[in-house]
């Protein structure tokens, strides 16, 4: 066989390591979205940003003037047409509390969804962030290149953000983003700002959380299975372990899930929005105005401090984990 | 813009730039070495080893645990020095470890594949790791891969390939960059003789035809006999020998074999007559000693003595004794 060489050579300035980063970061992300699982969650996760959208676009009609929920009580009987212009005068007069709450129990409600799906996303994804590469000796062929072991994991960890943009911060932003466009009137904006704030907030930390978290149990394990096994014992597990109500506090703190939790309490406020609504709102029943009261009471963060210290003892030691094991240059 | 001896991609001239080392001399080494260690707890890998290799193709030579490849990972950053300094292409692997290995091409001796990924778009990835744009990396590659060998299985998953393919795709990751230097660990393990002759060949025009500098760890002697014009002999973490591999066969004793087409023993029987007594070999060989490389002495006494036709081969293993010797005395020396 003979060899005949007709290269062409390359002498084009190479592209700076911001590029080499991106690079990972979108190679990765293209693979994991080449499986069939993968592109359902995130559709699914998507319809849930639909679902924000929707809730927002029917709570603005259906308080506004002459909207399809007015039209359609005055169809059906006086009283019910007086019901629903009573409420839509409620929210023109307190905007501040029922546009803050609603949105507030809105986001809440999708912490909760958008948190479980990057979740299972970070199972399917873990095991592809170090632990194949480190199997698979991948990780030679990266570190032989002009990259350093910070870029490697500067890579890996916009894969990670990829998968939280995908499954839960592009789903909220992108459902309120639609329902605004159907708002009423400009108080859905203003008023719905804070508690997005505060979801976005929620969403940063759990963001720093869970990649530190993620990066650390990739790079413990050698093998796909056992990372998958101890990322499920991680999250699954512990939470288990953690969620009776009289369980020992370090129990508790030691799960990322139920830590997470505290600090959602905390951050968006859903107790405040109830007690609010509760107190200042001239609510004709006094029983709805106590169990208001008593439901934003159950949701008050108990270990806010606690969880915070958790999380960072959880962050502290899974960066230890994976520098250690990829020892940075 | 800068103009270079080779074609280049459809690339604008305002992203052009000079090679890393233009402002390098020719002449000047391709990798220095000061002084430099590795050790691994206790055991030493590497001691105070001291190297200045120049351009060409180079063969990296020792025996197990030699620390032939622990010498390529500290170059490449992959293992940290212990101990020393060390420049590749006139870069400090230390104070400058991302643009020590800009222009430099490493193919592993393991299996090192990404799961998922076809041969070409694994390519592509490592050029476009190494700053190149999706679309060079992409022409290149297909470049590079028919370059190696490869058909239309560089569109199959790169873990489904047989262990000479592996090889082939490493070859091109390794060169998709356009390096200046390539580190290649055992390149022909598990390559099948045509495979293996095709890669060999590959290697050997690297460095004639395109400049591109190979420093190849081998345990196969006739591969870097065959490909390299420099050894450097490693034995216990120190560099043992390192000269031409002219210079080497030089210094080693001369040796003729001779393979007659018939008439073995009038063959014998002429040699011995000329005062060079030949050693029959089990393979039907003769093995005589000769004073000089040229084997004109040996045409000339066939032609005297009307012998058949034979096939002669000067300085057969030469490396191979002079990789043993150089090995041995070592040992007695550290003994």
């Amino acid at each position: 066989m003979a060899t005949k060489l007709d290269l062409s050579r390359w002498r084009v300035r190479p592209h700076g390591v911001g590029y080499r980063r991106w690079t990972i970061l979108f190679t990765g992300l293209r693979l994991l979205l080449r499986t069939r699982f993968f592109r359902l969650l995130v559709a699914v996760a998507w319809s849930a940003g639909l679902a924000i959208a929707v809730l927002g676009f029917v709570f603005s009609q259906s308080i506004a003037s002459g909207g399809w929920l007015e039209t359609l009580a005055a169809h059906s009987s006086a009283r019910l047409e007086a019901i629903v212009i009573a409420l839509g005068g409620f929210v023109s007069l307190y905007p501040d509390i029922c546009v803050r709450g609603i949105f507030t129990l809105i986001f809440w409600v999708h912490s909760f969804v958008g948190l479980w799906f990057t979740l299972i996303a970070l199972t399917v994804l873990i095991p592809r962030l170090i632990t194949r590469d480190r199997a698979s000796n991948a990780l030679t062929i990266y570190l032989s290149r002009p990259l350093t072991t910070l870029d490697y994991l500067l890579g890996k960890l916009g894969m990670i953000l990829g998968i939280i943009l995908l499954t839960w911060t592009g789903p909220l932003v992108f459902g309120w983003l639609v329902s605004m466009l159907f708002a009423t009137n400009r108080d859905f904006i203003v008023y719905s700002i804070a508690p997005l704030a505060r979801a976005l907030a929620f969403n940063g930390i759990a963001l720093v959380a869970l990649a530190a978290i993620a990066l650390g149990v990739s790079a413990l394990a050698r093998t796909a299975r056992n990372t998958t096994i101890l990322w499920i014992g991680l999250w699954i597990i512990a939470g288990t372990m953690a969620s009776p109500p009289h369980a020992p506090a370090w129990i508790r703190r030691a799960s990322f899930s139920h830590d997470l939790g505290e600090v959602r309490e905390r951050v968006l406020r859903l107790d405040t929005a109830l007690s609010d609504a509760a107190t200042q709102l001239p609510l004709l029943n006094p029983r709805f105005a106590t169990s208001l009261s008593r439901a934003g009471e159950r949701s008050r963060a108990d270990d806010f401090g606690g969880a915070l210290a958790g999380l960072g003892v959880f962050v502290i030691a899974s960066s230890l984990v994976f520098t250690r094991l990829l020892r940075p240059e | 813009m800068t103009t270079t001896p080779f074609h280049r991609l459809n690339a604008p001239s305002s992203e052009v730039s000079a090679p890393s080392d233009a402002s390098r001399p020719e002449d000047s080494p391709l990798v220095e070495i000061h002084e430099l260690g590795k050790t691994f707890g206790t055991q030493h890998a590497l001691r105070n080893v001291n190297l200045a290799i120049p351009r060409g193709t180079i063969g990296l030579l020792g025996p197990n645990g030699a620390g032939k490849t622990t010498l390529i990972k500290c170059l490449l950053n992959l293992e940290t020095p212990t101990s020393g300094r060390a420049t590749v292409l006139g870069v400090d692997i230390r104070t400058s470890n991302r643009a020590s290995r800009e222009r430099v091409g490493y193919s592993p001796e393991q299996d090192c594949q990404i799961e998922g990924m076809a041969g070409c778009e694994y390519v592509t990835y490592c050029g476009q790791l190494s700053g190149m744009s999706f679309r060079a990396a992409r022409q290149r590659t297909h470049e590079i891969l028919d370059l190696v060998g490869m058909g239309q299985e560089r569109y199959r998953p790169v873990d489904t390939y047989s262990t000479g393919m592996k090889q082939r795709v490493k070859l091109a990751q390794a060169l998709v960059h356009d390096p200046e230097i390539v580190f290649l660990d055992e390149p022909t393990n598990g390559l099948d003789p045509s495979g293996r002759e095709h890669i060999l060949s590959l290697i050997g025009s690297l460095w004639r035809e395109l400049g591109i500098s190979v420093i190849m760890s081998s345990h196969l002697l006739r591969d870097i006999e065959r490909v390299c014009d420099r050894v450097i002999i490693i034995g216990h973490g120190r560099v043992l020998e390192h000269d031409t591999i002219a210079a080497l066969k030089g210094r080693h004793r001369r040796v003729v074999e001779v393979a007659p087409a018939g008439e073995v023993d009038r063959y014998v029987a002429a040699l011995a007559a000329a005062g060079r007594p030949a050693t029959r070999l089990s393979n039907g060989r003769l093995r005589v000693e000769s004073h000089s490389d040229s084997v004109d002495w040996l045409l000339r006494l066939m032609q005297a003595h009307g012998l058949p036709p034979a096939e002669i081969v000067p300085n057969p293993d030469a490396l191979h004794e002079l990789f043993i010797a150089a090995v041995t005395a070592h040992h007695g020396h550290e003994a």
